[in-house]
């Protein structure tokens, strides 16, 4: 097979995280029995009017932002004309004209390289019903209809199918931590379709496009776009061309199929929505709602590193928000954040797991965790006797100075103590001493095994350590 | 300028509101539907005509409704209404072609 060059867009719906609908006050909800949350407005019954949801405005000038788009301040809605049963008013209320976003970017990390993946642009619509094809039958559930959406477009920016897959994690992982939408693929709340064509060179016009539809994950989105490259390679390498076509990935076979051939383009005859007035956002508004933004993965993941945190486990906190919204709590600390870190990754998730919690619903206040750190630095608290008091430091309000005395687990971290000890096993291990300073390395190591058994392994063991070669030199 | 669309614009027009033509009625269509076009065009005579302001005075910024839940239609309300229904569903002729729409 000839090597040709990919040019890829993508285009991606995702379902808003509002209360009601775009232009009606019916719930916006999922999994309900069907036909159950709609109104009059959902159901596009004559002589009834759309009423915009203020909280869809909302939405999207955070998605905006969050996608460095530039924001539209006057915008208006249009009206995309089609008959089609899964929208009974014959036509969509889109924004076809004036986008709420455009001229963005995301940037996605490719093989350790940093790519900018441009946004043309992002619209505001309303979603369509659900409609089911069952044999000579088509059954609708308008439960969806009037589901605020935001159409994401990029530019024809992409080459490749890991390209696709790291572009959609990472508009999962943004508008997820904005709170802009669930963006669950399986629930077809982010839903992609993606254009695809080849051509051999650079300065070649684009070739034929093919789009694909009804991508079921992402890492089906991934193998269609390599699939489809596949295919287009193969015609052409055989002398053949094809028409503009939309294919769908199917599941079961693991590839593209045909769905229809694009013979014209579609005619859907936009025009200006007369039944909503003009939309004007004022810089007040618009500063409003960026200032309820959470800190975004990307400065998350940088703030950790400067901290002293692996790269590793930064991501580690960024792909659990939880966890992640708990360390932001720390940042401006003076703590050990590496032992956080690691702490919050290890011990405290296998506990939350283990016990299904939030770790809001535990008893770990941001003190007390600073507290159980700072224990854990000064090596007062071993790791390994973290793990027997972990449970009731997650549960109870006893304090953890308390909680340790309780279970007698407290390092002795009292020089004294330990050199009074160190000097008589000193004194009663007289053959040891000799091996040692005739350089036995084993020698130190029974020592200080004598050590830990006689204070019970309290001894604070880097401490003990150095008082020991201390005593003996 | 001419005083009909072509037989052409008229079965594509007819195609787009999914209906059917008789040969009588495409011919009468050809000139009505050219005579409506005319009517629409008078508005580029208009002075200081502008495409921006053809739909609404945007001085009045659209009044946004918060977001709160209000009573829905019960959903054998929303059957009763439907030529056909099956359990929960509406029910219409299968549609070919997916992925239509948004």
């Amino acid at each position: 097979m000839s090597n040709y060059i990919p040019t890829i867009g993508v285009e991606v719906h995702v379902e808003l995280k509002t209360k009601t609908k775009i232009f009606s006050n019916s719930t916006n909800g999922y999994g309900q029995m069907a036909n159950s949350l709609t109104n009059v407005i959902d159901l596009g019954y004559p002589g009834t009017l759309p009423t915009l949801n203020e909280e869809v405005i909302n939405l999207g000038i955070k998605a905006a932002t969050i996608l460095n788009c530039k924001i539209r301040k006057v915008m208006h809605f249009d009206r995309k004309n089609y008959f089609y049963p899964d929208n009974p008013k014959n036509y969509q209320i889109t924004q076809a004209r004036t986008p709420i976003g455009y001229d963005g970017y995301v940037e996605i990390n490719v093989n350790g390289e940093s790519k900018k993946i441009y946004i043309e642009e992002m619209h505001i619509e309303e979603d369509t019903c659900k409609s089911a094809h069952r044999g000579t039958k088509t059954l609708l559930d308008f439960n969806r209809a009037g589901v605020p959406l935001i159409e994401i477009v990029t530019k024809p920016c992409i080459s490749s199918g890991e390209e696709v897959k790291l572009y959609l994690e990472k508009l999962r992982e943004l508008l997820s931590y904005g709170e802009i939408s669930d963006c669950k693929i399986e629930e077809g709340s982010m839903r992609a379709d993606v254009n695809v064509s080849i051509r051999k060179n650079e300065t070649d016009p684009f070739g034929t496009k093919a789009e694909i539809k009804n991508i079921g994950s992402i890492s089906n989105a991934k193998l269609g776009v390599e699939k489809e490259i596949e295919r287009q390679t193969k015609l052409y390498d055989n002398g053949e061309t094809f028409k503009p076509q939309t294919r769908r990935f199917d599941d079961k076979i693991g590839d593209t199929v045909l769905m229809r051939i694009k013979e014209t383009g579609n005619d859907y005859r936009y025009f200006p929505e007369p039944d909503i007035p003009f939309v004007v956002l004022t810089d007040e508004m618009i500063n409003n709602v960026v200032e309820t933004l959470p800190m975004l993965p990307d400065e998350r993941r940088k703030k950790y590193q400067e901290l002293g945190i692996s790269e590793l486990n930064a991501n580690k906190l960024v792909a659990n928000r939880p966890l992640s919204d708990y360390m932001n709590t720390l940042l401006t600390e003076k703590t050990n954040h590496k032992i956080a870190s690691n702490l919050l990754l290890g011990d405290i998730s296998a506990y939350l797991n283990r016990t299904e919690k939030d770790i809001k619903e535990t008893t770990l206040t941001k003190e007390r965790f600073l507290e159980l750190i700072s224990l854990l630095e000064k090596e007062t608290l071993t790791s390994k006797n973290l793990k027997d008091i972990l449970d009731t430091v997650m549960e109870s309000d006893t304090s953890i100075k308390d909680i340790i005395k309780e279970k007698g687990i407290e390092n002795i971290t009292d020089d004294t103590e330990i050199r009074n000890v160190i000097k008589e096993i000193i004194s009663n291990n007289p053959d040891s001493v000799n091996d040692y300073h005739n350089g036995h390395d084993r020698a130190i190591k029974y020592l200080m095994g004598q050590v830990m058994k006689e204070t019970k392994g309290k001894a604070n063991p880097k401490l003990a350590m150095d008082i020991l070669t201390e005593e003996l030199n | 300028m001419k005083d009909e669309l072509s037989r052409e614009e008229v079965l594509h027009v007819a195609e787009l509101a999914r209906i059917s033509l008789t040969e009588e009625e495409i011919k009468k269509y050809q000139v009505e539907l050219k005579k409506l076009l005319n009517e629409v065009e008078k508005i580029n005579d208009v002075e200081g005509y502008d495409d921006e302001i053809l739909i609404a005075n945007w001085d009045s910024n659209a009044e946004l409704r918060k977001d709160i839940a209000g009573d829905m239609l019960n959903p054998k309300e929303v059957l009763e209404n439907a030529p056909r229904h099956a359990g929960n569903y509406i029910e219409v002729p299968v549609v070919i072609s997916d992925g239509e729409g948004a």
